[in-house]
């Protein structure tokens, strides 16, 4: 039996319009934008809304040399794939403990991470700029990799720990048997088995980090030490009048993301969903 | 602990016994790290905010207790009841607009309109970006000479409704409001999608035997099985709210006459912007704040609930 619904002409022709307007406000934005990034400034202020003439790719090239773009794209790539790292890896042990064992306060210390979603950052952000400061953490590439490892720590748990604890329990019992130790069985049997959660979370939390900015905002001031969400509002104070040349750093932030969304969209959708649909 | 190469024998029993019965060391130390990692980042900063919150925290000189004077000066202080109004305006409106747009363009596509699988990515590509390209992108959009919003209204004849949307006070928060709508409306939609994709053929089926109509079935079938998720979004879209903060400090930090001054951008303008150098009263109204939130959030989830019991 198909399932689809079946309006009439009208009801659809309404819907339809209703599609094509909201496509129009959707997609819109960054059609436009894509068009300035290979048109200059004269070009642009003479006609906002034209078609790029002729392509300039060279404004590529400039936006990355001559304006540090280089530094903050390198700054956010380590700094993000570290966290991710450490996330993946520290995370998934916590998990793979809550999906697994039963000890005292368990309930008490999950409730208890897994309640910092509902935190507003303002809470923790003023006291955590003290305590970088304290620590030598203020303005430390490493400082912000902490910080954000414990920023998406929850989510990471929460979406692992829902895994985990669905792998039967009869794989464990026979690795038992087989003399494995307990580090043995996360390593070689939750993790391998897991692997689809896994990258769920390592592509959620890539995009999240790398579109991060309060944190960041706060905790780093020097220049050589930007992300590129940091980096582009930079950019803009510079170029302030330069459309043509902001669009084109727009552009260069925006690159890699759709990328990560048109190879892994489906894993994307379930880590950005996990947790929504009940 | 190679364990794991040996065939299972008849002498392993004993190791693997005592590895069951002491788990008590694993446990420790698959939580350790996460533990010491949430202990100071997250428990710490938020311990350190509430103590800041009773006192006077200004650089170089020792933290001087004030008691709830911080408290009362927030009571009395209009730019935080401003910001709170516009937050709670941002966490009402925005959810309901994103949950009933994207339910009808969740319906699209459930419905098999054509090039669906272009419509889910345009309309979902929007969350993926950051606030900061967002932002920028959006101011360009309301300016007043060139962007697309006057542009289109001077095309279509309406060169009286153009205005610097984000520069003035009326208009500013509901222009900042559409772009949150833009940016999370796909979002939902998908979720959305996802619900309405598992709901079970019978009950549509015998809707279908049961004659009933298009606007029938969503109204008395889809919209009642797949509440749950809806309400659950709002949920979710009020937290994200009740936190905005990039999307503001990019484009109008706050600005006109604090018309889109969110409890966020103040908190950061107090603490790190305006030159009092005190700590602790920014630390204040983060602490309230936190209280405000996890008030609307149980509040909410409350409420939601015990209309649940009251349907079935």
């Amino acid at each position: 039996m198909q399932r689809t619904l079946s309006p009439s002409g009208l009801r659809m022709a309404a819907l339809l319009m209703f599609i094509a307007i909201y496509t129009a406000y959707s997609a819109g934005p960054f059609v436009w934008v894509a068009m300035m990034s290979l048109r200059t400034t004269t070009e642009i202020s003479a006609a906002p809304y034209a078609l790029p003439e002729t392509l300039h790719f060279w404004k590529f090239a400039s936006a990355w040399t001559e304006s540090n773009y280089d530094t903050y794209f390198f700054n956010s790539v380590t700094i993000v794939f570290s966290a991710v790292a450490i996330l993946t890896i520290v995370g998934g042990m916590a998990a793979h403990c809550f999906a697994r064992y039963r000890f005292r306060f368990k309930g008490l210390i999950y409730l208890l991470i897994f309640s910092t979603i509902i935190f507003p950052p303002q809470v923790t952000v003023i006291g955590l700029f003290q305590i970088m400061v304290e620590y030598g953490l203020y303005n430390s590439r490493v400082g912000l990799v902490m910080v954000y490892v414990a920023i998406q720590m929850p989510v990471t748990i929460y979406i692992l720990e829902s895994f985990f604890a669905r792998i039967p329990k009869d794989l464990f019992d026979a690795a038992r048997i087989d003399g494995y130790s307990e580090w043995a069985i996360f390593w070689r049997i939750s993790l391998p088995v897991a692997l689809p959660a896994i990258s769920t979370t390592i592509i959620l939390n890539t995009i999240l980090l790398w579109n991060e900015f309060l944190y960041a905002v706060v905790l780093i001031t020097e220049d050589d030490k930007r992300t590129l969400p940091l980096g582009v509002l930079r950019f803009l104070g510079d170029q302030l009048e330069d459309v043509g040349m902001i669009a084109t750093g727009l552009m260069i932030a925006i690159v890699p993301v759709v990328l990560i969304y048109v190879f892994f969209s489906e894993r994307l959708i379930q880590g950005m969903t996990a947790g929504a649909v009940k | 602990m190679t364990a794991s190469t040996q065939p299972a024998t008849v002498a392993t029993p004993p190791r693997k016994e005592r590895d069951h019965a002491n788990p008590r060391s694993a446990i420790a130390t698959f939580l350790f790290p996460a533990l010491l990692i949430y202990a100071a980042f997250t428990a710490l900063p938020v311990m350190r905010t509430i103590y800041n919150s009773t006192h006077l925290i200004v650089p170089n000189k020792p933290a001087e207790w004030v008691g709830f004077t911080h408290y009362i000066e927030l009571w009395n202080d209009n730019i935080f009841w401003k910001a709170v109004g516009n937050t709670l305006t941002w966490a009402t409106v925005a959810p309901l607009m994103e949950v009933s747009i994207a339910t009808i363009l969740a319906l699209a596509l459930y419905a098999k309109v054509p090039f669906s699988r272009f419509l889910r990515v345009a309309w979902f590509t929007p969350v993926l970006m950051s606030y900061v390209v967002v932002g920028i992108l959006w101011m360009w959009i309301y300016n007043y000479d060139w962007g697309a919003v006057n542009s289109f209204l001077r095309w279509i004849g309406l060169d009286g409704w153009a205005q610097p949307w984000l520069g003035h006070p009326d208009t500013a928060l509901p222009a900042l409001i559409a772009v949150t709508t833009w940016m999370w409306t796909g979002f939902n939609m998908v979720v959305i999608l996802a619900a309405m994709s598992s709901l079970p053929s019978e009950v549509l089926e015998a809707a279908e035997l049961d004659n009933c109509g298009w606007f029938g079935k969503l109204w008395f079938v889809i919209l009642p099985l797949i509440r749950p998720t809806l309400l659950n979004l709002i949920v979710l879209s009020f937290i994200g709210k009740m936190k905005i903060f990039d999307l503001v400090w990019v484009t109008t930090q706050g600005n006109p006459l604090w018309a889109t001054e969110t409890v966020s951008t103040y908190v950061y303008k107090r603490a790190f912007q305006w030159s009092t150098f005190d700590l602790g009263y920014p630390s204040t109204i983060a602490v309230v704040w936190f209280v405000i939130v996890m008030a609307g959030v149980l509040a909410l989830t409350r409420l939601f609930r015990q209309k649940d019991k009251l349907e079935y």
